[in-house]
């Protein structure tokens, strides 16, 4: 499905990613690396938010170098940003909507996608009337991830969906993600390594820009180094 | 809506205030009205481009000038009236806005405020002196029999013709809300005005959409040209202060407040009929102007900053 190779890039001319390989099929795949490491970086250039220097991207087999963020979305990859980037002046049922508005194979049908993601969150039917930017930074991060699945994506990229919740709603996040791998192609990063694992198939972790690790979620729970700097044993 | 509570004794203050000036001088009312709608014409596309595109357009009562002297170019080869020179005057300010969007605006977009302004600001110099070199500093002027048109209610007789303003600023906010909030196109702006990256995310065009509302924009001050023109004499800064006084009328209005536009330039176009209508006062009436604005500003910062 996405297909990353030998990625180089950066902002200026500081150099971030160095020669990064990633390919995710019909899976979930999980990726780690302490702050700085350039998960974002990685993402906004899957996302065409940044230019890679080097090396190429496709998906599906088509290259992505060159397109635009919103040719990505169309093209079926739907990104729960780290800063959500939510419509704070509109509600939140207006916020899920625009999620299909533009995306050709999910307009049609948008209403009963929205009721699969009220299913999925239901707070978000409560407060559907409720501005997004009034909302507690754990729901706005709901109406992100409910946003990216109006879409009806075919590759969801979540980034770092658990900064600033609380325990209890990781927990639901990633139930929530453990539900929708079944049908959806997931990337997904995360400093919480202990709660995605249930979430995932597949785990990669990013150090200074370079892939050091990859390993199956059962793999990485009994990997020396993974126990030691990201579980904490 | 949460503001109505509140709002009801300005209505009634606003009522009183009305009937009194009825009560004085009928005209007064009546210029203020009219006055209202030549600034609220005007002020409307730039809302609409502050609203969105978050930049303010220093060139924008030099558009104006510009489709005044096309219209009126128009009207003078064509034989036409202004007011049906306004449609190929429409599409002449489309292709300008949208060469000015693709050539300019688009690559100041990313760069700092001051860069924006400083371009705009060059642009509309650059556009009074283009008009300067074509038609030099005369002034011109079309005659029309209809903008005389008069009323006479009672012993009080006034111009009417000037109530077309009114009318056609009551049509903009119609249509750019029904835009707004109707059209595809429409309701991609608002998410880009509020989140370009999400918007973006979403599936949203982001740079085609900037294209198009900031066109809109200049056609939108371009029609209001036309009508200028049936009204004044053009000469090439006629367009200059119209471009402080909408940017007030906005700031004043609050950034990307369509209707409160309307609302605010009816205060200003009242305040400044009720002074040009006191004996020895008129050359008051632009210090008045910018005396509410700065107070109406002064006044909602001091609001903001206790929430
Ligand atoms: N817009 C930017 N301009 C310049 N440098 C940037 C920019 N964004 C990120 N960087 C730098 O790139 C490096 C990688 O950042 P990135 O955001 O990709 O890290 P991350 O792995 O997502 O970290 P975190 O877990 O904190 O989100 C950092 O050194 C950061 O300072
Ligand atoms: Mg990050």
């Amino acid at each position: 499905m996405l297909k990353i190779d030998n990625l180089v890039c950066g902002y200026g001319r500081m150099q971030v990613l160095e020669n990064v390989s990633l390919e995710i099929g019909a899976e979930s795949v999980g990726l780690f690396g302490p702050n700085g490491a350039g998960k974002s970086t990685l993402i906004s250039a899957t996302m065409g938010m940044i230019k890679p220097w080097k090396g190429s991207i496709e998906f599906n087999g088509e290259s992505l170098l060159g397109k635009e963020t919103y040719q990505m979305a169309r093209l079926g990859i739907a990104l729960v940003p780290q800063e959500r980037e939510l419509f704070p002046g509109m509600s939140v049922e207006d916020n899920l909507m625009l999620g299909a508005a533009y995306i050709p194979h999910a307009q049609a049908k948008s209403e009963q996608q929205i009721e699969k993601v009220f299913t999925l969150f239901p707070i978000l039917k409560e407060r559907r009337k409720q501005y997004a930017g009034t909302m507690s930074g754990g729901q706005q991060r709901m109406v992100a991830i409910a946003r990216a699945l109006m879409s009806d994506p075919k590759l969801l990229i979540l980034d770092e969906p658990s900064l600033g919740l609380q325990p209890s709603i990781v927990a639901e996040v990633f139930d929530v993600l453990k539900e929708l791998k079944k049908t959806v192609s997931i990337l997904v990063t995360e400093q919480n390594v202990r709660e995605s694992l249930k979430a995932i198939d597949r785990g990669c972790v990013l150090e200074n820009g370079k892939i050091v690790l990859e390993d199956s979620a059962d793999g990485l729970k009994t990997n020396p180094y993974v126990l030691k700097s990201y579980l904490g044993l | 809506m949460a503001h109505s509570k509140k709002a009801i004794p300005w209505i009634i203050a606003g009522a009183v205030g009305v009937i009194g000036i009825f009560l004085w001088k009928p005209t007064v009312l009546v210029y203020g009205v009219q006055r209202a709608g030549l600034y609220a014409s005007i002020a409307l596309p730039m809302s609409l481009t502050s609203g969105i595109l978050h930049i303010v357009n220093l060139a924008h009562g030099e558009l104006l000038m510009v489709s005044a002297y096309i219209t009126y170019t128009l009207a003078l080869l064509l034989g036409l009236d202004p007011l049906l020179a306004l449609i190929p005057t429409m599409l002449v300010m489309a292709i300008v806005g949208f060469i000015l969007y693709e050539l300019t605006i688009r690559k100041a977009l990313k760069g700092p405020e001051l860069n924006q302004l400083i371009l705009t600001f060059g642009i509309g110099i650059a556009l009074s002196q283009i008009i300067t070199l074509i038609y030099t500093n005369q002034t011109r002027k079309l005659h029309l029999d209809y903008v005389s048109a008069s009323m006479t209610i009672g012993e009080t007789s006034f111009g009417i013709w000037d109530f077309t303003f009114v009318a056609l600023s009551i049509l903009m906010t119609i249509g750019i809300r029904m835009f707004l909030s109707r059209t595809k196109l429409g309701k991609a702006a608002v998410a880009v005005g509020q989140n370009p990256k999400g918007a973006s995310i979403v599936g949203i065009d982001v740079q085609k959409t900037y294209a198009m509302v900031f066109t809109i924009s200049v056609v939108l001050v371009g029609i209001a040209g036309s009508f200028f023109l049936t009204r004044q004499s053009l000469f090439p800064s006629v367009g200059s202060p119209f471009t402080m006084k909408s940017f007030s009328l906005i700031a004043m209005a609050g950034v990307g407040s369509i209707s409160g536009v309307l609302y605010c330039s009816l205060a200003l176009g009242i305040a400044e009929a009720i002074i040009n209508g006191i004996p020895h006062m008129s050359g008051w009436s632009d210090i008045v102007f910018f005396l509410i604005i700065i107070i109406t500003i002064a006044v909602r910062a001091k609001k903001t900053r206790k929430i």
